[in-house]
Formats: structure tokens, sequence, C-alpha cells
């Protein structure tokens, strides 16, 4: 049905993609499996016509087709789902589905939503027409560009990582609906790098990495450990080991919390926690349930409008940034290309933010240029930053390097506490365990780290306390013994709550 | 066979650059040379008039130097503004401030006998600080609006102009008007003006002070902490925040300090040129500046050279339209046509010549 043939794309300085192949039929899930810059998305890019082969061809049912832009790919019956919804919120899923669409100068919303119906009860994906796309849950508003792509008859369906914001069930029932349209005889193909995912739902997968595209195989024929090979290029372990660490004294203890959302609601509505020395406690939840508020709020980058935040005993709820990292509270942020460094400076002045007293000579006015120079290079060799020179600019490295200056940086300062927020969002399998090992070190000595993160292997291979947050609210906590896949997903959705250990999400608090 | 051939990334390398600004630059003459047909029937015989009669002799030199102090002034208060993330477009205001701050010091009595070297000195210094904070205060005003209310300082400081024009115009028809038909102060006293520093010419000590600023803003962004702390917020106002930098504390005062240099741009301009202060006084400079600084890519050595050609155009301008009567838009209109293609020109550092395709064999060109 498909078949991309030695694709060669160049960029300034890389070769994304190096006589890439991949041979689609109808009917058949296809998972695109790879690390980050491994050249998926660049050939998923030529495939629906925003980028242009340099070299090779596309061939849709035996033909070769050029395809210079997206709406000539879906005239050609590709279609395809971004990781961020390209819906208009406030709009309504007719009027989002019928965007863009030629036809009459006047619009036929009813047609359009009674067919919009009649595709949604066929395919079993439960949507309502007249919905606002702003009140659905994100895994409907998948749904619904889903639902845009078959009523632009779409045979052949492109998913980029479409399951990184679902829940587990959420994925789940996407995965199936993805079964049943292969069933159809529509060609589906993932890009992904979850290898449970390959294994649970692929027919045929084809492993990128470097930019070619390594080997196309049956995963029935292989298991995880083989395709995490061909992937990374060398044997991975994908167990941690968590030595015994007995927790010491507390160091940071969180009473009632509350923050303001940006709607005026609570986004975090009264949340206790503690961490000790020695101790990784865990925050898992889906993206956008109140953590990221609520790690601003303690580490001084947001205002808290209630509730209480104490280092070693002393109330800091109010103290700034460079308060909290006087008292060994640090924090390496989510976003780490906007918020945890900055772009166009070098690795050398990155090295240095938040520490700029640090590295000054004459009554603290002028840079020490020379021990800023040293801090870069030890940051640089102890972290194993791949980098050509210590000033080079921290935009252009790679996530995964640019998370090693980040968080070596904040381990070099000695903190107490490390806050970490998705500290391996989007990196690769390597540098995942290089970033868990770290972690796992700085608990080794024992300081504490708050870790937040929506991946639950992460969490569960880390965490010594796991803490469930839904809604701005914790629904308990649990150990990383009987935290299984299943209880974690209810609870990260808000469907269950491990009795006993507390509050139910409903139960009002003061 | 494609002649011009897209680069993989952009040359950076320091031939491609001066050849390629040389080339626009050598264009834009071209294009001017044929406004001045209508006056002349040698067009670059006007163009070497020009360049004789700014750089050609010392005595051009002087003026084209006492040109340049102003906009090296303005330019370094752009670098520091927008470096920091600060778009202060209010630099006329703060020339006609500063002017009106050093006016005042000059007038005031104890100036009125100044002797020798190391009371100028002094008096210098005092009236510098006047016309600084002066200059200071009015910019950081807009940045206080900004870092306090989230005011837009593009449109405060625009409107801010027309606020201290007709301020200082109420000055010099009102309280500080000296007796006669003019509205402007009184001249003054001979000990306060800037001295000259090319024997024979006009070339007056602005210029140095011009150089010095100079030097104080290459220290504060490249070696003094407080430089660092402004360029990151600058750059990215939100990890200046995760990195401690209080960020409105920061506009603020890089809105004081531009503001400053503004203010000392009046200061040459009254000590140095008009010996008294009168309306109108700015005249553009606070506008061409800006485009000094960012044709200097808002580098503060840069803007030296880049302000010295400016000035030197226009020098060069005037002495045209004396001698063959040439009206000096035509000089802005080449400036204008400067600008424009130095900043195309930044796309032809993208493309590559490829010869082979008309001479049979491999051979590649810079531009």
């Amino acid at each position: 049905m498909l078949e991309l043939r030695n694709i060669t794309k160049r960029f300034p300085g890389v070769i994304a993609n190096d006589r890439a192949c991949l041979t689609v039929g109808a009917g058949e899930v296809h998972a695109i499996l790879g690390e980050n810059g491994a050249g998926k998305s660049t050939l998923m890019r030529i495939l629906y016509g925003a980028y242009q082969p340099d070299e090779g061809a596309v061939l849709i049912d035996g033909e070769a087709r050029q395809l210079t832009s997206q709406r000539q790919a879906i005239a050609c019956g590709i279609g395809m789902i971004h990781q961020e919804f390209m819906l208009v919120q406030p709009m309504t899923v007719v009027e989002n589905v019928i965007l863009g669409l030629d036809g009459d100068i006047g619009l036929r919303l009813d047609e359009a939503a009674q067919r919009i119906s009649a595709l949604s009860d066929h395919h079993g994906l439960g949507i309502d027409p007249h919905a606002r796309v702003a009140d659905l849950p994100v895994g409907v508003q998948q749904r619904v560009e889903i639902l845009k792509l078959l009523f632009r008859d779409a045979r052949i369906l492109v998913l980029d990582e479409p399951t990184a914001i679902l829940t587990p069930q959420e994925a789940a029932s996407l995965l199936d609906t993805l079964r049943k349209l292969a069933l159809q005889g529509r060609a589906i193909i993932i890009v992904t790098h979850k290898l449970n995912e390959v294994m649970a739902v692929a027919d045929r997968v084809t492993i990128m990495r470097d930019g070619q595209t390594v080997r196309s195989i049956d995963p029935a024929q292989s298991n995880e450990g083989e395709l995490a090979r061909l992937m990374v290029g060398r044997p991975v372990g994908r167990t941690v080991v968590r030595p015994k660490v007995r927790p010491g004294a507390r160091i940071l203890s969180v009473n009632g919390l509350r923050v303001l959302g940006a709607t005026g609601g609570d986004a975090v509505c009264g949340v206790d926690l503690t961490v000790r020395e020695g101790e990784i406690v865990g925050i898992a939840g889906v993206e956008g349930n109140g953590q990221s508020q609520l790690v601003e709020a303690i580490t001084g980058l947001r205002r808290s409008s209630g509730g209480s935040v104490m280092m070693d005993g002393r109330n800091v709820t109010h103290a700034t940034p460079l308060e909290h990292a006087r008292r060994g509270l640090v924090y390496v942020p989510a976003d780490r290309r906007h918020v945890g460094s900055i772009a166009a400076l070098g690795i050398d002045d990155n090295a240095m933010l938040g520490r700029q007293e640090d590295f000054t000579r004459g009554w603290g006015l002028f840079r020490d240029r020379r021990r800023i120079r040293r801090h870069a290079q030890e940051l640089v060799e102890r972290f194993d930053v791949k980098t050509p020179h210590i000033r080079f600019p921290a935009g252009k490295l790679s996530g995964g390097n640019l998370q090693k200056v980040i968080m070596g940086r904040e381990i070099l300062r000695d903190p107490r506490l490390l806050v970490v927020e998705q500290p391996t969002r989007g990196l690769d399998i390597g540098a995942i365990e290089y970033m868990w090992s770290q972690l796992l070190a700085v608990r080794g000595q024992g300081k504490g780290v708050l870790l937040v993160s929506a991946e639950l292997n992460e969490i569960r291979s880390l965490a010594d306390r796991i803490l469930v947050i839904h809604r701005g609210r914790f629904l308990g906590e649990l150990t990383p013994e009987d935290a299984d896949d299943e209880l974690l997903g209810l609870m990260m959705a808000g469907m269950a709550a491990k009795p006993g250990t507390g509050p139910m999400p409903d139960r009002p608090r003061n | 066979m494609p002649i011009l051939r897209k680069r993989m990334a952009p040359s950076d390398t320091l031939l491609t650059i001066v050849g390629i600004n040389a080339v626009v630059v050598l264009c834009a003459l071209a294009i001017g040379a044929i406004l001045f047909l209508p006056y002349t029937d040698n067009p670059f015989a006007a163009y070497a008039t020009l360049v004789e009669s700014s750089l050609g002799s010392w005595r051009g030199i002087g003026i084209t130097l006492n040109r340049a102090a102003p906009l090296i002034l303005i330019g370094l208060g752009t670098c520091v503004a927008w470096r920091s993330g600060f778009g202060y477009l209010g630099f006329e205001g703060c020339l006609t401030i500063g002017a009106a701050g050093a006016a005042w010091y000059a007038l005031r009595p104890f100036n009125a006998e100044i002797a020798g070297m190391a009371g100028f000195l002094v008096f210098l210094a005092g009236a510098m600080a006047v016309s600084f904070g002066a200059g200071g205060l009015w910019a950081g005003g807009v940045g206080f609006l900004r870092s306090r209310f989230g005011g837009n300082e593009v449109l405060i400081s625009l409107m801010s102009n027309y606020v201290a024009a007709f301020f200082v115009q109420y000055l010099v028809s009102g309280p500080m008007r000296a007796e006669g038909s003019l509205p402007q102060t009184p001249r003054f006293p001979l000990g306060t003006w800037l001295p000259t520093i090319l024997p024979g010419t006009r070339g007056q000590a602005s210029i140095l002070i011009a150089l010095v600023a100079v030097f104080f803003v290459w220290l504060l962004m490249r070696r003094m902490r407080l430089g660092y702390e402004l360029q990151a917020t600058g750059l990215n106002p939100q990890a200046a925040r995760y990195g401690g930098i209080q960020v409105g504390a920061r506009y603020v005062l890089a809105a004081f300090l531009a503001g400053g240099l503004g203010a000392l741009a009046g200061l040459v301009e009254v000590l140095g040129t008009q010996h008294r202060l009168l309306d109108g006084l700015s005249g553009g400079v606070g506008f061409i500046g800006i485009v000094v600084a960012l044709l200097a890519r808002l580098n503060p050595l840069a803007v030296v050279p880049v302000a010295i050609l400016y000035a030197a155009l226009s020098v060069g301008g005037d002495a045209l339209q004396r001698r063959i009567g040439a009206p000096t838009s035509i000089i802005f209109i080449l400036q204008s046509l400067i600008v424009l293609f130095l900043m195309a020109s930044e796309l032809l550092r993208h493309w590559t010549l490829d010869l082979s395709g008309l001479r049979g064999k491999k051979g590649t060109g810079d531009v």
C-alpha cells in the first residue's frame, strides 16, 4: 500500500534520513521504533508532505508521488496525528472536523454532524459531535483527531507518540481502536519509543537508528530485549538496582499547600508531603494535574495561596529561588530548553545560571571567567556531556546532553534536597539510564529527592514512596512494591484511591 | 545548471561577512549615484567630495567625530536596553532631558567662573552626574511601569519622547529663557564648554566621553556579573527567574543605564556644539542611534565604526549641499538604502555561487 524507498534527507550538519526504507501493507499496524534523533519524525514529515526528500521516492499503491504539502498527502489518503493536537479548543467537534475542508461557502453543520455520529458509532469512538473540544478529556480529543482523518477518508494513519500523554487505560483503549481500524484494511503507522506498545499492538516493526532503517521484523518473532538492543545498538539493562538506604532526618515538609491555577480555581488544593534524607519521593500523575504548580510553589517560582513549606524546620513558604538555593533546595525544571537553560548562551554561561554570585571577584562585581571555565569543564567531564567545547550554545545540545548540563549543575551545588520534574522526558534509553543512576547516587549520599514524573516505570524504579496526584490532590501514598501499573493508572485517572492511606478525592479538607 | 546554490548552514567566516557588507554598501552607493545625476555630470566625483569633506581632512574628521559622539552614546544605550530585553525607543526624550539637566547645571551661578583643567573636570563630573541621573530616571520610570504594571515599554517610551520635547520647549520659553527674541537659554559660561582636542579643528572632547562610555558598557556586558544577569534576563526571562535573578529589577536597572547613556548624548550636544539649551535639539539622533546599534548587532565595540560611518555620510551630505546644491534628502535616502541592503544581506550568507555549470569545472565563490 505504501512504500518509502531509499529516502535521504540532509539538514545543515546532519543527515536526518540515510537511505531509509519502509513498506506498510493494508490492514497492518506498523510501529516505527527508535530513539530521539533517530530520524523517525523526519521520515514521517516526508510522508505527509512537510519535507521533500533529497533522494528517494514515496510510492502509494505502487505509484511514485510527489507530496509537497499536507493537503496533497490528505488527498492521497495519508493523515497525520501529531503529538500536540491540532484542535481549536473553543470550537465544537463538528467545527473542528470540517475545518479546512473544501466545499460550499455555506456550512452544513447538521449534515457533517450526522456523518460524524455515524462514523463514531461505526468505529466505537463514542464522540458527541456537538461537544466543545476544550471540555473533552485528552484521550477523547485524540479520538477526535482520528475522526478528523476518517472523515477525510484517510487510508494511511500516522500517529506520532500517540500514548505519551494518556493514562495506561486510555492508551490501551487507543491501541484497541487502532487494531480495529487496521482490520478494516487501513494502514496504521505509530511512531514510538515504547517497547511494550510495539509488542502489544504492532504487526510489524521497523527500527531506526542514526537515520537508517536498521531492520523490519515481526515483533511476535522477537522480544523486548532484542528490540531494545536493535534500537540502541548495544545491549541494555532495563532493571535498576535500588540499594537500601535508611531514611534520615526530615528535610522538607509541606503542609496544606494551596496554589491558585490560571483559571482562578485551585490548581493545588491543600497537599501535605515530606521528604527525608536518603529518600526519593515520587509524585506520579498525568501532566496538568497540578504537579507543576506544586513544584513551582515549593521552589519559589510561584506564590502559594495557603499552607506552608518548611526546610529543616525553618519556614520558607515565600522564599525566593536564590534563598532556597542557599538553604540547599535546588530544582531541575521540566522545560529544560526554556526554563532550565538559556539556549543562546554557551555551556559555560549556563553552568553558572543560578550561581552567578558564586563565580565573582572584585567585590562580587566581576565574573571570574577562569573559575567559570574550570567549573564548566568539570561539569562537562564529570557528567559526560558530549560537546565540541564548553562555549558551545546550550540550545544546540541534544536533549540528553542538555539535561546532563542542567542536572549536573544542580548536583554540583551539593544540595540538601533536589527537586526534579520530568527528568527524562523525551530522552533516549542511554540518557534515561544515566539520569536514573545520578538520582540514585544523590539519594545514596543521604540527600533528599522529590521526583515528579508521568512515567510509571520511572516512578516505580526510583521512588521509595509514591504519591499519586489527581486534580491537585494526592490520592494516597504507595510503596513501589504495591504500586503495579494498573493501580497506579487507575489512581492517576482519579478512579481509585488506596483505602486508609489518604483522603478520597471528594472529601473536603481544611 | 543553477548558478546559485543554497548552503547547508549560513557562512560565517570573517571574509564572507566583510565581503558581503562591502558589496551591498557599494550597491547602495551605485543606486544613490542615479539620484546625483540631475546635479552633477559625474556622480563619482560627488562621492569623492563626500568622502573628502568628511574624512579627507583633519577639519572634516573633527566635525565627523563631533557628530558621531552622540550616535555612539545612543547606540550604547540601545545595546544595554535591548540586550536586557527592554525594547526602549525613547532616546529622543532621554537626549532632550539629559541636555536640559546639563544646561541647568552649567547655568548654576557657581559654575560661572571655572578656571583650569581641574576645575573643568570637577564641573564635567557634576554635569555628567546630573545629566545621567535625569535621563536615567526618565527612562527608569518607563522600566518601572513595565515591571510593576506590565506596561508596554515600546509605546510608553515613544510617547514619552513628546512629553520630553514639550517639557524642554516649556523650559526654554519660560523658566530658563534668556533675554531676547529666541526661545533659548542664555549662553553657557565659557569655562563649561567642552574643550577642543584636535588642534586646529572643531573636534571636541565629546568623542572621548563616548569612547570612555564604550569601555564601561563593554566592561558591564562582557565582564561584570550584572551584565550576565541583564543578558540572561533579555534572552530568557523565565530561565533568569529560575536562576534567581530579579527580572523586574533588572528591567528597571537596564532602563536607567540606557536612559543615562542617552542623556549623555544630550550633554555633549549642549556642552560641545550648542552651548545653550534650545528647542528641537535632538533632530532624530535618538532614532538614528538605535539604527546604528542594530547595524552593529548590539555589540558595543562595533557601535563605534558604524556611528563614525553614519556621521561621515551626514557631514559629507551637508558639504555636497553647499557645493553642488544637491539636497541633503539624497543622503537620507542613501543612508536608508544602506540600512535596507545591510539588513537584507543576511540572506546572502545562505547562498553560494556555483560557477561549475558555466565553466565546466568545479569552483565555488564565497558570496
